[in-house]
């Protein structure tokens, strides 16, 4: 629910509620006050009648608004309201009983007087009052909507700015700038923060560089020592042995840096830029780069290209992510030795023959989770895949049943 | 008399300065070393190179600046940057500035030097058209090779190996090194030790064929070597 409705409503419902008591209220008070002054002109007649009354006319009195009937027993005074019917209509009086005695005689009198007009006063003073409210809180409600419309308007855009603001990209964040001290000081604090957060974001790309050098700095010296070393005359086999074992894995050191730099480059959104592409042609062009391997592993290609799909995304990461896939597929492969490979429907599906997982499936795609067997592998090429789906919103699912098979499904 | 190649190069880390001034001293290039910009302004306005390796985070400045210095002085001299940063756009900004090429640390030195014979041949087009060493014959730009004057009908990856081992004569080469020379070059990282020795049986079978002394001989354990006497 939005501000503004919720706002509207609360006001609605208590206004509401306010003209429903409000009007009751008013209603029964100026009733009451009517009815006071009622009494009042019949006390005003009583007295007078009385004044007039003589031993031998009391029936003379009779009249329209005047009952008189003997009775036995004495009656206390007292108002109160009755309806007569007149011509066919029913007329609400005020009527005043009261105990008269002539010649010992008791007698019952009713004065009678008519509530038409008074009646009529309280309902043309109830409803001028209730619609001169009733305007009232029109007016209020939009002066207060428009009000609270202006307000929020500044609170909006800085919304509307968060939310399509890039990280990754350089430049700084820009709200509007605001007269209410409350919006200000948001504006303020999400500029701030967004202003360390941009800081940090720079730093921990400088950091992720710096570490790339620091680190490949000394193992490019490691590696070239072990080379210079290697060129003696005087090793001996097993020296020799060890020395390309040192060198083999250093080399593992620096790809295995590498990959998490890139990885961390993925995960930093490093590659924000892409371009339109035809998956088909890329995916030709990487299985041309693994045809030795597959003709040296002597294993079966079965390609299934039935759409020509194309995708939107950075084309080094489309060629990794690709390449990782087909590496992942011809590494892990066992005696059956096949691969199929088919692009349909937005998907891109490779599946290969394989020994069974030695851990759980839904561990696939975490960094380092590897088999023993294949040394070869860092156990990271698959955690890029997933980290480049993650940036791109593909959805990526892995399933084991005689094939391993991996999907990837674009965007449509 | 050959004319020896200056070769000048600008690198911080003293350790790797040291091996690399050896192998290149091993491999007959004539050798200056600059530790920071200021010394390497100072060495390229005084002599003439024709090569100039260059480390990119230097302390008291950025690799980047001396391109220009040393394309001013002469356009001829080639520049190769070593830098730890792996950057695409810092290869592209290093490559825009004029640099020739770019190599990764950490590097190994048969792929430096590969690199750096590469340079100067493209750099000196005229001179050195082919490389000529006894019976064998290659034209780098052409990817043929002669043997005896005999054409050997070798695949571009194999012509890549005997390209790389000519230019590292009498070096004992690690299996790794020629592996990840393969993938790099080759774009494919499923380059597998047994796929580099696929690959070299065939090309020493081919030069065999044609009456080529056996150049390339394994080194038990590490790799391989190409021996000349």
């Amino acid at each position: 629910m939005k501000l503004i409705t919720k706002s509207s409503l609360t006001f609605i419902s208590a206004s509401v509620l306010f003209f429903l008591v409000g009007s009751i209220i008013m209603y029964f008070s100026v009733r009451t006050i009517i009815s006071s002054n009622l009494n009042d002109t019949l006390l005003e007649k009583k007295i007078n009648l009385e004044k007039q009354i003589e031993p031998d006319n009391v029936e003379r009195f009779y009249s329209n608004d005047v009952f008189v009937s003997k009775t036995n027993s004495e009656i206390t005074s007292s108002f109160s309201d009755t309806v007569l019917i007149e011509n066919g209509k029913y007329i609400l009086y005020r009527q005043l009983h009261f105990h008269y005695v002539v010649a010992n005689q008791n007698y019952r009198i009713t004065i009678l007087q008519s509530q038409t007009k008074t009646d009529l006063l309280i309902a043309k003073i109830v409803i001028m009052n209730v619609g001169l409210a009733f305007v009232f809180f029109l007016i209020l409600f939009f002066v207060n909507r428009h009000s609270v419309k202006n307000t929020l308007k500044v609170f909006y855009s800085t919304i509307q700015k968060l939310e399509e603001f890039d990280w990754n990209n350089n430049e700084r964040l820009h709200l509007d700038s605001a007269q209410l001290f409350e919006i200000k000081k948001m504006n303020t604090v999400i500029q701030k923060m967004a202003d360390t957060i941009r800081k940090d974001f720079e730093l921990q790309k400088e950091y992720t560089e710096n570490v790339s050098h620091e680190l490949q700095t000394p193992l490019a010296i490691i590696s070239t020592k072990i080379d210079e070393m290697m060129q003696s005359d005087n090793l001996t086999k097993h020296q020799m042995e060890q020395l390309a074992l040192l060198m083999e894995t250093t080399n593992r050191l620096s790809k295995i840096n590498q990959a998490l730099i890139f990885l961390t480059k993925i995960d930093n959104r490093f590659y924000s830029e892409g371009s339109t592409f035809s998956l088909n042609l890329l995916l030709k062009d990487q299985l041309e780069l693994f045809s030795d391997s597959v003709e040296e592993n002597n294993i079966r290609m079965k390609l299934n290209l039935l759409d020509t799909t194309h995708i939107y995304m950075d084309k080094y990461l489309a060629e990794t992510m690709i390449d990782n896939l087909i590496r992942n597929a011809i590494l892990h492969n066992n005696n059956t030795k096949e691969i199929s490979i088919s692009i349909e429907n937005n998907c891109f599906t490779i599946s290969n023959s394989g020994e069974k997982l030695p851990f759980p499936a839904e561990k696939i795609f975490d960094r380092f989770s590897k088999s023993a067997i294949n040394k070869k592998s860092l156990g990271i090429g698959l955690s890029v895949v997933k980290s480049i789906c993650e940036l791109y919103n593909f959805k990526l699912s892995y399933s084991q049943e005689n094939f391993h098979t991996f999907i990837i499904k674009f965007k449509s | 008399m050959i004319k020896k190649i200056n070769i000048l190069l600008v690198e911080d880390e003293k350790e790797l300065a040291i091996s690399t001034l050896n192998f290149l001293k091993e491999n007959n290039y004539n050798c200056f070393h600059a530790p920071d910009v200021k010394s390497a302004i100072l060495l390229i306005k005084k002599h003439s190179f024709s090569t100039v390796l260059l480390d990119l985070g230097l302390t008291d400045g950025d690799g980047l600046s001396l391109i220009k210095v040393i394309k001013n002085k002469n356009q001829e001299t080639g520049v190769i940057v070593v830098s730890a940063k792996d950057a695409l756009n810092k290869k592209v900004e290093a490559l825009e500035l004029g640099a020739d090429d770019y190599l990764t640390k950490p590097f190994f030195f048969p792929e430096l030097n590969a690199r750096i014979k590469s340079l100067v041949r493209r750099l000196n087009m005229e001179e050195n058209q082919k490389i000529v060493l006894n019976e064998l014959t290659l034209f780098p730009e052409e990817m043929k090779v002669l043997v005896n004057d005999k054409v050997v009908d070798l695949t571009s990856k194999e012509f890549s190996l005997l390209l790389y081992f000519v230019s590292n004569q009498n070096r004992v080469i690690s299996k790794t090194i020629l592996g990840e020379f393969m993938s790099s070059n080759y774009d494919d990282y499923s380059f597998s030790d047994d796929l580099v020795y696929t690959h070299i049986k065939n090309l020493k079978k081919k030069m065999a064929s044609l009456g080529s002394t056996e150049y390339i001989k394994n080194v038990y354990g590490i790799g391989y070597k190409f021996s000349v006497e």
